[in-house]
């Protein structure tokens, strides 16, 4: 729907007259409407595919070939937000030699809309990764690291709402404790907060107070753990409104997202993808109009 | 007058346009491999290209050479690059430490797991060094009492393998004996021990339990890999020798 350049090229009485026919259109047609989701984590500075004879990921991943499927998506479907969980930091000489300045650069290219911060993007310090910010033209979204007294101040954001197609996505981003993980001179005077108290505060002011449509949650705070250490999985437990729970830090290469339940009991979506640019998470959503549609349930595909 | 019906008629549209609620009513989630058989995207191959240059070209400069296969498994409880890599450690960390403190570090251990790849005879290039070690550990000096030093020395015995460690140690087990000496000397059970390690090692990494609670830390600020960096770049040519620092004697 260009309705702007409609608007413009009309005059107001044609406009006027074809009101009707447009609301027709517009409104009792297309009710459906699909919000696709695409996302990447733990990338960790892996701009080439691996080669041919690697022993693991032989000629996987790379991201020109990232570029082609995301474009391909987009084209399908404009309604398309690209994600990442974090740690995009570290793992090849490209972060050694450049300070993650061509991560945050193909990134852009590839027009991320947002991302979250994980352990590893602390590497080069809180002033490397200030440092690398100019080379980003997507968001920084972080509800649990609270960067008050440090360089990172007002340059992340604790959520953020997109709106596509007249959805209102709204999505925040948590990170895993730092403390025992990361050096404290790296992370300098970021304090962890509660990763479930946040996130319930945060899927409460989306959905409440923002009106979102979708509520996802960025997280590097790992799939699952055989301790009590909080996880994707127990997050998804212990909040609600909430539909996806986007993953990373534990390297996890789910076959399918998981399906699990929320504090009401309802579905919550857990995907995570590995690593390095193995793979790419996709989750569409699909909205309806017509409430006698929900009456039978939501169904879930994985 | 035209502008009073646009405004209208603008009007019209958003109350009609007004936010129908929406209901979610289908999930379909997958995950997608990046594979082969995806076409790569030019303008991203081109952008690379530049940096991709300048990083093999630097990956290729030739930093030393070695007249020798240098590996971790041509001795028992030794090797030729795990001896290098002790010794190395210890020549490039000392003078930062003893120019911060005034003291001497005693002894380096490092572990043989971190031994990620060989150098293979000839010239060796920086891409060695990052293979050797991918990771970015750093190094740090851990204040010891004697008593951990021993703990240090029988968890090298119960292992039973070639765990890096600089000349300055010397262990000799003997059936059920062993002979522990640094510098020459044996474990002066009133004094405490500098040693060098990675805050890998040091965070209990490889079960050295033996390095946390040390008396006293101290952070170098120094990458293991930029010290083997930086001794490739001052030694022209490596010479390793298997010394019998660590042996078992049956």
């Amino acid at each position: 729907m260009k309705r702007r350049n409609f608007i413009q090229k009309s005059t107001a009485a044609t406009a006027f007259l074809t009101l009707g026919g447009l609301s027709m259109q517009s409104f009792s047609e297309k009710n459906t409407k699909q919000i696709t989701i695409l996302h990447t984590n733990d990338v960790h500075s892996h701009i080439e595919p691996f080669k041919n004879n690697h022993y693991k990921y032989p000629n996987q991943g790379g991201v020109a070939r990232r570029a082609i499927l995301v474009e391909e998506i987009r084209k399908e479907n404009p309604n398309t937000l690209l994600l990442d969980a974090g740690d995009i930091f570290q793992g090849t000489p490209y972060f050694n030699f450049y300070g993650g300045e061509l991560e945050f650069k193909l990134m852009s290219m590839l027009k991320y809309d947002a991302a979250t911060i994980g352990n590893h993007d602390f590497d080069n310090s809180i002033d490397g990764l200030y440092a690398q910010l100019p080379h980003a033209k997507f968001n920084f979204i972080s509800s649990n690291y609270d960067f008050k007294n440090t360089i990172l101040d007002t340059h992340v954001k604790p959520y953020k709402v997109f709106e596509k197609d007249g959805i209102k996505i709204g999505v925040f981003g948590l990170g895993i404790e730092l403390a025992g993980l990361v050096d404290p001179r790296m992370f300098k005077e970021t304090i962890y907060l509660d990763p479930v108290e946040i996130a319930q505060d945060m899927s409460r002011i989306l959905k409440d107070d923002e009106g979102c449509d979708l509520v996802i949650c960025l997280s590097h705070l790992g799939y699952h753990y055989t301790n009590d250490k909080i996880n994707d999985l127990k997050l998804a437990s212990k909040t609600k409104n909430i539909d996806l729970i986007i993953g990373g830090h534990t390297h996890t290469f789910l076959p399918k997202p998981t399906v699990t339940k929320n504090s009401d009991g309802e579905n919550v979506l857990v995907n995570q993808v590995g690593c390095y640019g193995i793979n790419v998470g996709r989750v569409d959503f699909y909205f309806d109009s017509d409430k006698n549609k929900t009456s039978k349930g939501k169904s879930i595909i994985v | 007058m035209k502008n009073t019906i646009l405004i209208l008629f603008i009007t019209l549209l958003s109350v009609s346009c007004k936010k129908e609620p929406q209901y979610l009513v289908k999930i379909e989630g997958k995950q997608l491999p990046i594979s082969a058989e995806i076409a790569s995207d030019k303008t991203i191959e081109d952008f690379i290209l530049p940096y991709k240059e300048k990083v093999e070209a630097e990956m290729n400069t030739v930093l030393s050479y070695t007249p020798k296969d240098l590996v971790r498994i041509d001795g028992k409880l030794e090797s030729s690059l795990g001896n290098l890599m002790a010794d190395l450690c210890f020549e490039r960390a000392n003078p930062v430490f003893n120019s911060r403190t005034g003291k001497n570090i005693d002894f380096a251990m490092l572990n043989f797991g971190g031994i990620r790849a060989g150098i293979t005879k000839g010239d060796i290039k920086t891409i060695n060094a990052f293979n050797l070690m991918p990771f970015e550990n750093s190094l740090v000096v851990v204040e010891m009492t004697a008593e951990k030093v021993t703990e240090l020395a029988k968890y090298l015995i119960a292992q039973n393998k070639a765990h890096p460690i600089s000349k300055q140690l010397n262990l000799i087990v003997e059936a059920n004996e062993y002979n522990l000496t640094i510098h020459n000397l044996p474990l002066d059970d009133s004094k405490t021990y500098f040693v060098l390690t990675s805050d890998y090692l040091q965070n209990g990494g490889d079960n050295m339990v033996f390095f946390k609670d040390p008396v006293k830390l101290f952070k170098l600020d120094y990458k293991v890999r930029n010290s083997i960096i930086d001794y490739f770049t001052e030694i022209d040519t490596i010479k390793v020798e298997l010394d019998g620092r660590f042996t078992k004697e049956n």
